[in-house]
């Protein structure tokens, strides 16, 4: 049972995707994404059921010595055939900066992998190691990827529709997600940081393909971009590889984890830990490696949903978290706070000056990854609890925003926020669902804000990480502030519009918000059942703890007393439920009593949206307000040089302080 | 929850607007005579009240209501927080949902001047907002704990370790309060400048909600005021009435400034104050 | 309905539309507010905006150009609401009345409750003609209430 499971997690999205390549049929296609998809939710509940009941809590899969050699030589081979790939989309467009980094990838890969010059390679015989953290991630992968997969059947159509392809490129398309989705599980399960090299390297290309997908110059030019930045992190990761196995004498993600109290936080482990973080940098598009992401949004929505948002760019934060026990409380933990914290406070305050709604979405998860990270450094177990649950929620909600975003889009051909005046008439249900998408992401009784609470109160014994996440959502207020404003603007309408979508976007959206309003209600018993178990069994120092009782949160100090939470979240939900339900049943609102809006009397005719006045000349004007952006302070050519030239700053401080200690 | 609990919460909600209410009418008396006029009863603001409350209901669409009633009811929900000394930040975060509902409402409508007032209104969230969330770090710091509760557990008083926060607290309660110089999103004056700003299309009951809020509001930064001087906590409501007298001096000596004023000021005087106090704190062994 | 209706008595907000006066009458009016006269004392106050106003104050005569913006500012005040004349002008078209443009007092345009006669209309007086559509307030919200039923 165990091992079907773990073959299905990641063999049957590859089967998936071969079969998705040589079928060009769009009816089997839609047949096989379907049929992955719940086979996937149920390889996801597969593995809840058997890890709750699991008795250390963590489920592993031991290879014998023989069948790990195997294994580990397949995974050489593919290696290579991945690096000629890379090195191979280098040459044919000419990008010198491709070709370098993957060789400066593959001569220490070889050396040490093929030819074993720095010493003996520690493969550890768990080869595959499924904890809760783990768990979380499969349950992202596996639920949200097949949902957002199955957006994109609907998306891709209406896509190349509208890009008027005469063969249509969609079974490359669909590969490439499916490839990406078992990756993605096998990246998450793996304890082997080799293997996990490998996989890591596998969504990079994926991001690269997917990017570049629609072939025109823009798209191959970002796409391109994403390679080489992400092929920085590829750098780190390797060099980290070979410290670690010379250091720990094993290539165990678990066991490095476990390092950071047995003292062994000297030596080569430290520019190790330095390394792997940064490679976590690169993937979650922290500064100065933001740009990759930012470009990524020239991609089909899905792409954005799925790997830039909601699962690839959390792979980056995935191995921070996890490897986070071993630098919590040291100076390296310190300076990834300060890293994250700054690219949350920098990226919401640049997301103000944007009017593209991708691009505010983009920078938006910047910032949340940023904060992850910060979460993760601060090293507390409450702020790595912070940082779990807010991989979760940001996952959920910007998978949502994203694939909103993208049904906006082919709704009313634009993507800019000004464009979105009105979307409520045009577009109902998008609309409710974007906005309740996107209080989720600010607003209490949701998810990110409980976690952004969560890290307040536990980042205040380092005031310069606490000073940028309080700057950081104070600004993100703003952005979102301003944008629900724009799409809820409105005047009477006695019916509502049915908006027409297809089957499988308004599914996915259905199921998606449903996932967000659940895992906010439903934060005690998620934080209990999956959270906690993980943030308790991390090996570190204790420096109070989290407790979830009831439908409640509190934080307790290391004597137990209690110095921050809430008793309840229902009372949030009630009082949600109050403020729509009041005035649709109790306040209907009679047209008799309506009244245009005031334009100083000079409203152009009876109508009541009030769209056009007189002015003085008697000429009709339209009435036009468009919100405040901020360009000169907070607009993109402002602040992205300096912020780069800081974050890189922080970057190489970490890099000097580990290789210093 | 206890029942004793649901007792304290129950009354605070029905006292608090009452001396809100009071408070404000004061405030018009107070601000008349500092004009040399004789100005209206204490009790007008309630007279107002029930007045909206008598009007016909009109509105833009049919969305408003559901906004005006998140500002009520997420501010009643704070309070409830207050009084029963729940957890400071968890007071902020919703004070700034009550805060957000309003932006949504006034911008939900067509209305240029509903607009601009729902722009500047978070203008005014943004500059407030890190003041308010570092007065809780300060809180933190002198108390070790969150919790209002643990606030009034502590010997000393807030004020002694806090004074800076204290001023720059006092500095953003006037944006928060919507006096001159920040009265730019609506205000209690000059209705022909603004033309009410944030709060135009609102009318009739709808208005009548908002005041309440305005009231409820009121009571609450008092409270938070008083806080700083919990032991004896006469001593902080006095404090807090003082505060509020020094608030209706500024509003009435003050003109109105622009809101970019507003933001570089509040970010750099209002933080860095703060911020020095909190620094301090944190050199405290 | 008694407190409600004795808030309506202490409560009235008003707003003041110039059609086409010399201006002398505005001047009046505006003089109500200062401390002299102190209209707050009995819980007037000007609000800038139809949306929120009980009485419409209105001076100067209607022409063809404001007769529209006259009516739109009527038609966005919620009920009850009054409507005060003042001054000649707004009364009668004053010595306007004939001009070519000019369609005489603004009761042509909206119905129209107290008329304040004078030029200008004294301060005392404008007091006086509020004071007058408050009484007259209560009437309208019965009249509300009937339409409604």
């Amino acid at each position: 049972m165990d091992w079907y499971l773990l073959l299905a997690a990641i063999l049957l999205p590859a089967l998936s995707a071969a079969l998705c390549f040589i079928i060009k049929n769009q009816k089997v296609r839609i047949a096989i994404v379907s049929i992955s998809t719940l086979i996937l939710f149920a390889v996801a509940y597969g593995f809840i059921v058997l890890l709750l009941r699991a008795p250390e809590g963590k489920l592993v899969y031991q290879f014998n010595e023989s069948t790990l050699e195997v294994v580990s030589w397949i995974i050489k081979g593919l290696d290579l055939v991945l690096f000629s790939y890379i090195a191979y989309v280098g040459i044919k467009h000419k990008k010198a900066i491709v070709v370098v980094l993957c060789i400066l990838q593959v001569i220490p890969w070889a050396l040490f992998e093929v030819f074993g010059v720095f010493g003996k390679v520690f493969e550890p015989e768990d080869a595959f190691v499924i904890d809760h953290l783990s768990l979380i991630m499969i349950m992202l992968v596996s639920i949200i990827g097949p949902i957002i997969t199955f957006f994109a059947l609907g998306y891709m159509k209406e896509h190349e529709h509208h890009l008027k392809l005469t063969v249509s490129r969609q079974p490359r398309f669909f590969m490439i997600l499916f490839v990406f989705l078992g990756a993605m599980n096998a990246l998450v399960m793996t304890d082997n940081l080799s293997w996990m090299y490998f996989f890591w390297e596998i969504t990079t290309l994926c991001s690269f393909l997917l990017i570049s997908h629609d072939g025109t110059e823009i798209a191959i030019k970002n796409g391109l971009r994403a390679l080489w930045i992400n092929s920085v992190g590829g750098v780190a990761f390797i060099f980290a590889i070979i410290l670690v196995n010379s250091s720990l004498g094993t290539l165990s993600i678990q066991a490095i984890s476990e390092s950071g109290m047995e003292g062994a936080f000297t030596g080569l482990l430290p520019i190790a830990l330095g390394l792997l973080c940064i490679a976590g940098f690169t993937k979650s598009a922290q500064f100065p490696f933001q740009s990759w992401l930012l470009g990524a949004m020239v991609a089909p929505t899905p792409v954005s949903a799925l790997l830039h948002s909601s699962t690839m760019v959390k792979a980056g934060v995935y191995l921070v978290v996890r490897i986070s026990p071993a630098f919590s409380g040291t100076i390296l933990g310190q300076l990834v706070a300060i890293s994250g914290g700054f690219t949350f406070a920098i990226a919401s305050a640049i997301a103000i000056s944007q009017s593209n709604g991708k691009k505010v979405l983009a920078y938006s998860t910047i910032a949340n990854l940023g904060l992850v990270i910060c979460c993760a450094g601060i090293g507390t177990r409450t702020s790595i609890a912070a940082a779990i649950l807010l991989m979760i929620f940001h996952a959920v909600s910007k998978g949502l925003l994203f694939l909103c975003v993208g049904t906006i889009e082919q709704g009313i051909g634009s993507r800019d926020i000004e464009d979105m005046q009105g979307l409520f008439k045009i577009m109902p249900f998008t609309t409710v669902i974007t906005v309740i998408g996107m209080i989720s992401m600010m607003l209490p009784p949701f998810g990110v804000l409980i976690t952004k609470w969560m890290a307040i109160e536990t980042a205040v014994d380092q005031p310069l990480v606490l000073l940028l996440i309080i700057l950081g959502s104070a600004l993100t207020v703003v952005f979102w502030g301003k944008w629900i404003g724009i799409i809820l603007t409105m005047s009477y309408k006695p019916k509502f519009h049915i908006e027409k979508l297809t089957f499988s976007m308004e599914a996915a959206l259905t199921t998606l918000i449903v996932f967000v309003m659940a895992a906010s209600i439903g934060i005690v018993p998620l934080y209990n059942t999956l959270v906690k178990p993980q943030v308790v069994s991390f090996v570190m120092q204790d420096k109070g703890s989290l407790v979830g009782e009831g439908m409640g949160i509190w934080l307790r100090n290391m004597d137990k007393t209690v110095y921050g939470g809430f008793a309840s979240i229902v009372f949030f939900i009630i009082v949600l439920l109050l403020m729509v339900a009041i005035p649709f049943f109790a306040h209907r609102l009679k047209p008799a009593r309506l009244k245009p809006p005031y334009l100083c009397g000079d409203n152009a005719s009876d109508d009541m949206r009030g769209l056009e006045f007189i002015s003085p000349g008697d000429k009709i004007e339209n009435v036009v307000v468009r919100n405040y952006y901020m360009q000169n302070v907070f607009g993109e050519d402002k602040l992205t040089t300096g912020a780069n030239i800081i974050a890189g700053a922080i970057v190489l401080i970490i890099l000097g302080v580990v290789i210093g200690l | 929850m206890s029942i004793n609990n649901f007792l304290i919460a129950v009354i605070a909600v029905i006292v608090s607007p009452l001396l809100g209410g009071l408070l404000t009418g004061i405030d018009r008396k107070i601000t008349a005579r500092m004009q040399n006029r004789q100005g209206p009863p204490i009790l007008q603001p309630f007279y107002d009240f029930f007045k909206l409350i008598g009007k016909q209901d009109i509105a833009v669409n049919q969305t408003q209501m559901v906004y005006v009633l998140g500002h009520l009811l997420f501010a009643i929900g704070a309070l409830v927080m207050l009084v029963l000394q729940q957890d400071l930040l968890m007071i902020m975060f919703i004070l700034a949902f009550s805060g957000i509902s309003l932006i949504m409402g006034a911008s939900s409508i067509r209305s240029p001047y509903s607009k601009i007032g729902a722009q500047r209104e978070i203008m005014s969230m943004m500059a407030y907002e890190p003041v308010l969330l570092l007065m809780v770090v300060g809180v933190y710091k002198a108390t070790g704990s969150f919790m209002i509760s643990g606030i009034f557990e502590h010997e000393k008083p807030l004020l002694y370790s806090l004074p800076l926060v204290f001023l720059s607290f006092l500095f953003i309660l006037t944006i928060k309060l919507r006096k001159s110089p920040f009265d730019f999103a609506t205000s209690h004056h000059g209705h022909q400048e603004l033309i009410k700003g944030l709060t135009i299309e609102f009318s009739g009951t709808q208005l009548a909600l908002i005041e309440l809020t305005d009231w409820i509001d009121l009571v609450l930064f008092m409270g938070l005021i008083s806080l700083f001087f919990a032991q004896p906590i006469w001593v902080g409501i006095l404090i807090a009435l003082v505060c509020y007298f020094i608030e209706i001096l500024i509003d009435n000596i003050s003109a109105r400034m622009t809101w970019q004023w507003m933001v570089k000021t509040t970010w750099v005087a209002g933080i860095g104050v703060a911020l020095v106090n909190i620094v301090w704190m944190y050199l405290i062994p | 309905m008694g407190i409600i209706s004795k808030s309506r008595k202490k409560s009235p907000w008003i707003m003041h539309y110039d059609c086409t006066s010399c201006n002398g009458c505005d001047i009046e009016t505006l003089a109500c507010l200062t401390p002299m006269y102190d209209a707050e004392r009995l819980g007037i106050v000007n609000v800038g905006n139809p949306k929120h106003a009980d009485i419409l104050l209105v001076t100067g005569s209607a022409n063809k150009r404001n007769s529209q913006v006259l009516k739109n500012i009527y038609n966005q005040m919620p009920d009850p609401k009054c409507v005060v004349a003042i001054g000649a002008c707004a009364c009668t078209g004053g010595i306007f009345r004939e001009c070519y443009n000019v369609l005489g007092g603004i009761e042509n345009v909206i119905p129209v409750d107290v008329y304040v006669p004078g030029c200008c209309a004294k301060p005392e007086a404008i007091i006086d003609g509020i004071v007058q559509a408050i009484g007259k307030l209560d009437e309208k919200a019965e009249l509300m209430k009937n339409e409604s039923k």
